[in-house]
């Protein structure tokens, strides 16, 4: 019988983890879109594009944006408390 | 409903960490990486294909998926770590090896075969039960057991004694105010670097003295590095992938040391921090690197000038953001400023002082940032205002360590992270 040797694996331990499902929407028409600006350079820009564009091009009724301080922070919970309670989707920018 | 939108460049560390949350249906708009350096003109036409992933992502869900983005409720429980049979093989420590490079569990070193019987010693060296979760690591939020501590303390070759250190140097490293998503994830050199304080480093046998920020003690060797294998192995950050860094630094094989208390004139920095000298304690800081200050002067004042000097540039992520500069004074400059009778206090505010910048010599985009990070703290920001390192003088951190000479280092911190000391509970 061939011998082995055990080791234990250095990765996490597996852990049951709550599994988050997608929303969908049939429509951008006459819904509320937030944005939370992540604070990288250009995506101020990217997002004020993004938000007329939404209005002009799917018929988006109002856009709500707002901005970290750092990039390197969470958003403040006010701006997600804010933003979930108002808005059909919201929009985050992530790393650069 | 939400949609992310990255670069290209980031597209593995959102889905990474979405899925490590738990939202592997995280929808994500996609620019061209680069994006923050490109024309005003280029984000416009960039808009234009990205407003259609946007909407084509909010009304088009993938077959199967329900309409409810709420998380299922789920108690999350950590189980024991993972036994895995290396087959018989002429030399299992070259077997091992080569299945730790395969699965990415190592730094580039070689490293130890966590057995059973080398956890169990491990082990012993806590009081906490074996999988009890210590603590949750960023970002990709693995589960810190006990157990997958002493595991990955074998892993980095660490005589059992210094386990406890470990264990409260995860529990610091979780700490609200370290901001570890960010130190992981970020382009950012940022390292982690330990510092021990009270009896258990002499104990230990922890370098405060010559090199202490050098090689050659088992103890900083082996803490540091088992720590950076905890952030890889349980944290998730591994390079390239959940790790951003555009350089890295060689402090992300290991940076830990202890302070040189005997030499140290002022208090000690737990005692700062509120623990009796009795205590042990540790204290985990993003470091982006070190930077020698050699001189030769014997005038405190002039010490306390050209420190300030060394801690003014403009591509500095501390003045962006108001944050923590590190100082590692050896015994010699800080006798020379306690002899002129300054606290460490007083030292502190007269390097807040005195190394007050001009905002307008950093580059646009930085000057924005500071704009951004700091108005609600200083007002208005025009090129003329003087900018702080730290908001406060007490923000500026200070322990004495290493050997004879006159060498002192300053240790920029990340920026929007804070120190955390926490006490060593030994067994």
């Amino acid at each position: 019988m061939a011998s082995h040797t055990t080791v234990l694996s250095p990765e996490a331990p597996a852990m049951q983890r709550g599994q988050q499902q997608r929303l969908q929407l049939d429509t951008l028409e006459g819904k509320v879109v937030g944005f939370i600006d992540n604070a990288k350079p250009n995506f101020n820009y990217l997002v004020e594009d993004l938000a007329e564009l939404l209005k002009s091009q799917h018929g988006v009724k109002d856009v709500i944006i707002r901005r970290k301080r750092a990039a390197s922070v969470p958003a403040p919970v006010s701006y997600i408390d804010e933003l979930a309670g108002c808005c059909d989707v919201v929009i985050t920018g992530s790393g650069d | 409903m939400a949609v992310e939108v990255c670069s290209s460049a980031f597209v593995q560390l959102a889905r990474a960490q979405a899925s490590a949350l738990g939202y592997t249906a995280l929808p994500i708009a996609v620019v061209p990486h680069p994006f923050g350096t490109v024309s005003r003109e280029a984000v416009r036409l960039m808009a234009q294909d990205c407003v259609a992933q946007i909407a084509g992502h909010a009304c088009a869900a993938p077959a199967g998926v329900q309409a409810d983005e709420r998380a299922c409720e789920a108690e999350e429980t950590a189980a024991p770590c993972a036994q895995i049979e290396i087959p018989e093989a002429p030399d299992v420590y070259t077997a091992f090896n080569k299945l730790a490079r395969a699965k990415r569990w190592s730094d580039g070193l070689p490293a130890v075969p966590p057995t059973p019987d080398r956890v169990e010693a491990m082990l012993a060296y806590t009081k906490r039960s074996r999988n009890e979760v210590v603590a949750k690591l960023a970002p990709a939020f693995g589960a810190a057991t006990v157990e997958s501590i002493a595991v990955n303390a074998v892993l980095a070759g660490c005589d059992p004694e210094l386990m406890s250190v470990l264990v409260a140097s995860v529990e610091a490293v979780a700490g609200t105010d370290f901001n570890l998503q960010s130190i992981q994830s970020t382009t950012n050199p940022a390292a982690v670097w330990v510092i021990v304080n009270g009896p258990i480093a002499e104990r230990l046998g922890i370098n405060a003295a010559g090199n202490c920020l050098g090689e050659g003690v088992h103890a900083n060797a082996a803490i540091g590095r088992a720590l950076r294998l905890l952030l890889r192995n349980v944290g998730g950050a591994l390079p390239g992938d959940m790790d951003r860094a555009t350089h890295g630094q060689p402090g992300k094989y290991t940076f830990c040391c202890a302070e040189n208390e005997a030499e140290n004139p002022w208090e000690p920095l737990h005692v700062e921090r509120g623990f009796a000298a009795s205590d042990s304690a540790v204290t985990v800081v993003g470091a982006e690197g070190t930077m020698n200050m050699c001189t030769l002067g014997k005038n405190a004042n002039d010490l306390i000038r050209v420190i300030a000097d060394t801690m003014r540039h403009a591509p500095s992520n501390e003045y962006v953001h108001g944050s923590e500069p590190w100082f590692v004074l050896c015994p010699e400059h800080a006798e020379i400023i306690h002899e002129a009778g300054i606290s460490k206090a007083e030292l502190k505010h007269r390097l807040w002082e005195e190394s007050k910048m001009r905002a307008g010599v950093m580059a646009q985009e930085d000057f924005e940032r500071l704009q951004a990070s700091r108005t609600a703290e200083l007002g208005l920001i025009g090129p003329d205002t003087l900018i702080t390192i730290s908001k406060k003088p007490e923000d500026i951190a200070i322990i004495v360590a290493g050997g004879k000479g006159g060498h002192s280092v300053y240790i920029p911190c990340f920026g929007n992270t804070r120190s955390v000391t926490r006490r060593i509970a030994e067994a």
